[in-house]
């Protein structure tokens, strides 16, 4: 066995025997992923329950009502009955509803002539979205009546004849607005919370592993092992490259691990296996490559922790590997992509929304790139350290 | 002044350690201007735009439509493709193709307004409706101006003018808003919601990986060298408890200036406040030196003290509101201390309360607190009198 090889071994029994491993590499991701899955189930998608209070029992409030019921509307809003509306609003206050429509009487009255009339929509300062939303489908409706009335009047007003009144109105009743919306859908996945944060947290507390590495480097050196290795056949560089190769190995186990079992138990999404796998490889190798740089930069064992530390949570930071980075700002979205997890974490983006295994070529070539020149890094300081 | 003397020199280790400080202070920070640049504008959908090649009159006009929609928040990009990939990559949630061509063109033809999404999801309806109620202003006057000229004779042009001028005094068909409640139980995006919610997480997560200090000086020894001195046990658990509250109460006033001074953030009532910071610094340090006292090694503290505050912390409302998720996992969420905390300063900070406001927050916390120091005080004690089994 090579001597690197060994040292990985015996580095990596050490932290399974502590735990500190077990827990840092498996469970702590896994707990993540559970309370994740949790929280955000039944959440993807915007829906909210609503109800109307029909105070006008009419014809436009009945056509309001279909509107509400229509395939495309009654996948956001789920219409429930109530009392009226003191239980509307006591059930909006409570959250048990998003909102509620309340519709006066005589509104199908005022609607055909030119009377002023509304309808009104109870929210919460709670639920904004599903205020706002509500208020746009009220709107959408009412904005056809709107359309119609303003057609007569500027018929009248640019000279038509006022006897053809009620003609103008008939014929304006057949109208429909010259604009309308139509959804185009991309294809693809939806992204999830579940399967954004299980590729994010795994790579997370897989970062541990450099502080790891880094610090057992050092308690080598300062309890004499690293002058006894190096007084030893075995290459200069075999200490370093074993402490590396433990976080290779602790690096790889952990993300595998948590492919597995987030995919199977929880439905997250990694991509497909080889282009996951791609990434999670590149991935693991630019930790085992920062685990040299954080054992050549520091100076003394006490800066080993400070050094690890910086650059774990400030790469998990700058990633986006506490918050949904898709939906942080722009300049947030381009200094993530100036580290690894940055990279993975827009080649799993990619691979969820649906697209090939070719999506992962350059998020790998990127995080390589990265790793190579810390190894670069590393090695032009590793002997100084090995050594002095 | 045994006690005095330990904590003294456990604080004094920490202020020397730069891996401390890094976490006590600028850690929190950099995770407040994410968390805080993030959710702002998380109330709204993210929508982008993409202005058409050749005439853009109407699109021009479509553009100042949806930027007053207070339901979007609008970006701009320079093509569909670009667009259509911030879609796919979740950075927006649809995409609004504006359509080319003039105000007449579109009165005689009529228009589609595309709007691309990146499945079929709910999201797609709702922005579909927040974006059609803006266009349709638009599509009134184009209606009446084509309806209008058909039927008097007159230039469209004519015709679309006298629309609009209708329109500023026609009889509105509208819709009213009424707000039924006015107190928020979500703490306001942006700052006001990561500052207070990373004071909860750091605190706590400070404390409980910092017990790797503790369970160093116990493998050191010098828990048995000090009991070996003329120095009561009290004195020796004090003092690392003291230690440990100060470390969580100094770092919770250092988040709490920052806060304030750096980001604007309005803390609430003071004397309400106050004592939130120091009831959640007792919490931490019972959770702190309890762990200090349950871990065996250095590693596994500083492995699973932060896993630990993460967990407990998304359970409890620090990465998200509890008030998105659903309502069981709020009632499981609030087996997490973070919890209590949280709906605390949401209290202070969203609804203005006082100290009688968070009083039940207050009681439940206290109470945490008590069975935590009491547990981690009972345990520390028997150790300080038992030789280190390392």
């Amino acid at each position: 066995m090579s001597p690197a090889l060994a040292i990985a071994l015996k580095d990596l029994r050490q932290r399974f025997r502590d735990r500190s491993a077990i827990v840092l590499g498996f469970l702590a991701p896994l707990v993540i992923a559970v309370v994740m899955s949790a929280a955000f189930r039944g959440t993807e998608h915007f829906h909210t329950d609503v109800a109307v209070v029909d105070h006008d029992r009419g014809p436009v409030s009945a056509a309001f009502v279909a509107m509400l019921s229509s395939p495309g509307v009654s996948e956001v809003v789920h219409l429930k009955t109530v009392g009226g509306e003191a239980q509307a609003r006591a059930q909006v206050k409570d959250g048990k509803l998003g909102a509620a429509f309340v519709v006066p009487a005589g509104f199908s009255d005022a609607a055909h002539s030119d009377a002023p009339t509304h309808i009104t929509v109870l929210g919460s300062v709670n639920a904004s979205i599903a205020r706002e939303v509500c208020s746009s489908l009220a709107e959408s409706f009412t904005a056809q009546l709107q359309a119609d009335r303003l057609s007569i009047a500027a018929a009248l007003a640019s000279g038509a004849d006022p006897t053809r009144l009620a003609e103008l109105a008939a014929e304006s009743a057949r109208l429909r607005l010259p604009l309308t919306v139509t959804s185009g859908d991309l294809g693809g996945r939806q992204l999830t919370a579940t399967s954004y944060y299980a590729p994010s947290m795994a790579i997370f507390f897989a970062f541990f592993g450099i502080g790891f590495g880094a610090r057992s480097f050092w308690t080598e050196r300062r309890s004499g092992t690293l002058d006894r290795i190096v007084a030893s056949p075995a290459p200069l560089g075999a200490t370093l490259l074993g402490k590396s190769l433990a976080t290779l190995l602790f690096c790889l186990a952990s993300l595998t691990t948590m492919a597995v079992v987030t995919s199977v138990a929880f439905g997250a999404d990694w991509g497909p296996t080889p282009a996951a796998a791609a990434i999670i490889i590149a991935v693991g190798l630019a930790t085992a490559a920062l685990t040299a740089l954080v054992s050549t930069v520091a100076r003394t064992d006490r800066q080993v922790d400070a050094v690890a530390s910086i650059v774990t949570f400030g790469l998990v930071i700058l990633g986006g590997n506490f918050v949904f980075v898709s939906q942080a700002p722009g300049v947030l979205r381009r200094l993530a992509l100036l580290t690894p997890n940055g990279w993975a974490m827009r080649g799993f983006i990619d691979l969820q929304s649906g697209l090939s295994w070719t999506a992962v070529i350059l998020p790998v070539a990127a995080i390589s790139a990265f790793t190579v020149v810390v190894v670069a890094l590393a090695a032009a300081r590793s002997r100084r350290v090995i050594l002095s | 002044m045994t006690a005095l003397a330990f904590a003294g020199a456990a604080l004094r280790r920490i202020t020397r350690d730069r891996t401390a400080l890094f976490f006590l202070i600028i850690l929190p920070v950099l995770v407040i201007v994410l968390v805080g640049l993030t959710v702002r504008g998380a109330d709204r959908f993210r929508v982008g735009i993409v202005q058409p090649r050749g005439e853009a009159a109407l699109a021009r006009t479509l553009t100042t439509a949806l930027d007053r929609v207070p339901a979007l928040q609008i970006s701009r990009y320079s093509g569909a493709d670009a667009a259509r990939t911030a879609v796919r990559r979740g950075e927006i949630v649809g995409a609004v193709l504006l359509p080319a061509g003039t105000a007449a063109q579109a009165a005689t033809a009529p228009v589609q307004v595309s709007v691309v999404t990146s499945a079929s999801s709910s999201d797609q309806q709702a922005v579909r409706a927040a974006i059609d109620s803006a266009i349709a202003p638009e599509g009134a006057r184009l209606q009446a101006a084509a309806f209008a000229a058909q039927h008097a004779g007159v230039p469209f042009e004519a015709a679309l003018a006298r629309a609009e001028q209708l329109q500023r005094s026609q009889t509105p068909v509208s819709v009213h808003t009424d707000v039924v409640d006015s107190a928020s139980s979500i703490l306001p995006l942006g700052y006001s919601y990561s500052a207070p919610t990373m004071l909860v997480l750091f605190v706590f997560i400070n404390a409980t990986a910092g017990a790797a200090a503790i369970v160093q000086t116990r493998r050191l020894g010098i828990y048995d060298r000090a009991s070996a001195a003329p120095v009561r046990t009290s004195g020796i658990v004090l003092g690392e408890v003291l230690a440990v509250l100060a470390v969580a109460v100094l770092q919770s006033l250092l988040i709490v200036a920052v806060g304030a001074l750096g980001f604007g953030v309005s803390w609430g009532d003071p004397l309400a406040a106050a004592a939130l910071v120091g009831v959640w610094a007792l919490v931490g340090t019972g959770a702190g030196v309890l762990a200090g006292t349950v871990f065996r090694t250095s590693e596994q503290a500083s492995a699973v003290g932060p896993a630990l505050g993460i967990a407990l912390g998304m359970l409890g409302g620090c990465m998200w509101p509890l008030e998105i998720v659903s309502p069981a996992m709020r009632t499981i969420g609030h087996a997490a201390p973070q919890a209590w905390a949280v709906d605390a300063w949401t209290a202070l900070i969203a609804r203005n309360g006082d100290l009688a406001a968070i009083g039940r927050q207050l009681a439940v916390l206290g109470a945490i607190a008590v069975v935590l120091i009491g547990l981690a005080v009972l345990r520390l004690a028997r150790q300080v009198l038992q030789p280190a089994r390392t």
